[in-house]
């Protein structure tokens, strides 16, 4: 029999339990239905066209693509900064250290609950996404690859939430460090950008800036113009998208993918590191090298 | 089953343990005393792999808890002096969840609940949430959560601390049944009386090192060379004193309002001839004995801390 991680097991018993999930849920797809409508509004005057219409198939998809990215960017790392530091308030985090479990499965156990009610949120926004059929071109490869791109980001952004969560003592600053990097992975590498090509090349770069490979909305942009568009635009120096004169060779979304897996990963593993009480600290390393220092001055003066 | 040879932890400059060396024999309870900051904490946690250890061994059952922490951490079960609760989950999932770490399966969990339940006195509660349960119930759970996965050593860190009288002597009633189970149980107190009945030795740690060890007569045998008597009078306390005194076997005498209690170096047949004389006086003794040991004198003696 397959053996669930117990504190992935004991984190969805909690977290579906009371109205807080639910009501996430709720307000989840308040803000889909919403977008949904706004877009059935806009598509009111072409509803009688018996011929197919590209730009609204276009305009639905990305519509509910966009509102359902910005809504995992703020619910992702919310569901996570809390996961260790409020083991830590709440006084558990020595009980479940003091048991057979190790930190790693400790960690993922953590993550994977927060993955799994995204994953929920996503299934359970399925009816109000399956509007884009209405209108045809959208194909099921098409949106699994987008559903496959949010789980992605859900892990990063989780991942961000969880490393910082275990490093703080305090939920508040874990929430303000994750959404900080955030921030600077979504916006924060766009200005740099902008700021590098402006005084290296005076803004004369037509191209791919190498930066903006871990911009996740850079990713989720080409991914969607990848899907629709096979046009070329220079949005800004540095940002080039397009599929003809390319300076890429793999697109970029694919590499944003590749880097936030690694992202993931490596932040799992600093979490899992971070919580292991047995950890060989820094500290020690460096006051063991502090010794040798004085050891060798020791020595020195002595001679 | 525990042993502890040369064990050192430092933070900083602060050495909280200092080559402390410890045997606690199986189905011992082994009552760990000392001051606030002595570093029992330290000490139970490097036992149940929270700390590192700098240096020193730690045994449990013939298990490195350094090398091989994770098979001796299924030996040891820990009762931190802190509750650590979840909100949003009822008594029996609780255990359940601890359980389940534990890889047993969902029939057996169920039938070590109920009887850690039982064990605890938490049988009608075992559907309440458990942050709902008093200060002595959440107390008698987490003893039950160490205890899922049937641990041989118990390591319980001041498991007595802001209980009130009643559930003190029930924690004491469920400790006497495990040590009957033949667990071997690790208390750490920094209140003697509390331990010197449940205990069946003591050591005294002060700064990182054990500065006493051993049954409790035998560590009052080692710190006091003589007996201690009281005796209560009915007035002429005045004469009783001048009796005790010209007694050379008397030392320190301590005036109270209708007691009298004093050293005594002689043997039991002296401390007859001593009330005979008494009572041959005039003196209108209620009652004549040997005080049992106070341990809190001993800790005062032995420790320099300045809590006790």
């Amino acid at each position: 029999m397959m053996k669930i991680n117990p504190v992935l097991q004991k984190e969805m018993k909690i977290r579906m339990r009371g109205w807080r999930s639910a009501g996430m849920i709720g307000i989840y797809l308040v803000f889909m239905a919403l977008t949904a409508s706004f877009i059935m509004i806009m598509s009111r005057e072409s509803y009688y066209r018996v011929t197919f219409d590209p730009e609204l198939a276009l305009g639905s998809y990305t519509g509910l693509a966009i509102m359902q990215f910005v809504l995992i960017s703020f619910i992702s790392p919310a569901l996570t900064t809390g996961a260790i530091s409020g083991e830590r308030e709440k006084q558990t985090l020595d009980l479940l250290l003091c048991t057979r479990m190790t930190p790693l499965s400790i960690v993922t156990g953590k993550l994977f609950a927060s993955i799994s009610q995204i994953i929920l949120l996503i299934i359970a926004s399925l009816p109000i996404f399956s509007i884009v059929f209405l209108f045809g071109g959208i194909s099921i490869k098409e949106l699994l690859e987008l559903f496959g791109f949010f789980i992605i980001i859900a892990i990063t952004y989780g991942s961000i939430g969880i490393f910082y969560s275990s490093y703080f003592k305090r939920t508040t600053a874990a929430n303000v460090l994750a959404y900080g990097t955030i921030a600077f992975l979504c916006f924060g590498t766009i200005f740099l950008t902008i700021f590098y090509i402006g005084i290296v090349y005076n803004y004369d770069y037509r191209g791919f800036f190498p930066l903006l490979y871990i911009n996740p909305i850079i990713g989720f942009s080409f991914m969607l113009w990848e899907q629709f568009s096979g046009g070329s635009i220079n949005l800004f120096p540095g940002l080039f998208m397009g599929t003809g004169i390319s300076t890429y060779n793999i697109s970029p979304w694919i590499v944003n993918l590749v880097f936030n897996i690694v992202l993931s990963i490596l932040l799992i593993f600093l979490s899992a590191n971070k919580i292991n009480p047995l950890r060989i600290r820094r500290r020690t390393l460096f006051s063991s090298s502090k010794k040798s220092l004085n050891n060798i001055q020791y020595k020195k003066t002595k001679r | 089953m525990l042993k502890i040879n040369g064990l050192t932890k430092s933070y900083g400059i602060f050495t909280a343990v200092d080559g402390l060396d410890l045997n606690v024999p199986k189905g011992e309870i082994y009552g760990f005393v000392g001051p606030n900051g002595a570093g029992k904490t330290t000490t139970m946690k490097i036992i149940c792999g929270l700390l590192p250890a700098d240096k020193g061994q730690v045994s449990v059952a013939g298990i490195d808890v350094i090398k091989d922490v994770r098979k001796a951490k299924e030996l040891i079960g820990y009762m931190p002096d802190f509750f650590g609760v979840y909100d949003n989950l009822k008594v029996t999932e609780y255990l359940d969840f601890y359980a389940s770490i534990y890889n047993l399966n969902p029939r057996d969990r169920k039938r070590i609940c109920d009887d850690l339940l039982e064990l605890v006195d938490l049988q009608d509660k075992r559907d309440a949430y458990v942050d709902s349960l008093s200060r002595g119930m959440k107390q008698r759970l987490c003893l039950a959560r160490s205890l899922v996965h049937n641990p041989e050593l118990l390591v319980l860190d001041e498991p007595a601390s802001g209980m009130d009288p009643r559930a003190r002597v029930e924690m004491k009633e469920i400790l006497r049944t495990l040590k009957d189970l033949g667990k071997t149980i690790m208390i750490s107190s920094h209140i003697l009386p509390e331990l010197a009945e449940l205990c069946t030795s003591i050591g005294i740690i002060d700064r990182g090192k054990i500065v006493i060890s051993g049954t409790v007569d035998e560590i009052m045998q080692q710190v006091y060379s003589k007996r201690f008597i009281k005796v209560r009078i009915r007035g002429n306390m005045e004469e009783a004193v001048k009796v005790m005194k010209e007694s050379p076997l008397i030392t320190n005498i301590n005036k109270g309002d209708n007691f009298i209690e004093a050293g005594f170096e002689g043997n039991e047949e002296e401390m007859a001839m001593l009330l005979k004389e008494l009572v041959t006086r005039d003196i209108p003794v209620i009652s004549f004995g040997q005080m049992d040991g106070n341990l809190e004198d001993v800790f005062m003696k032995v420790t320099k801390g300045d809590e006790a």
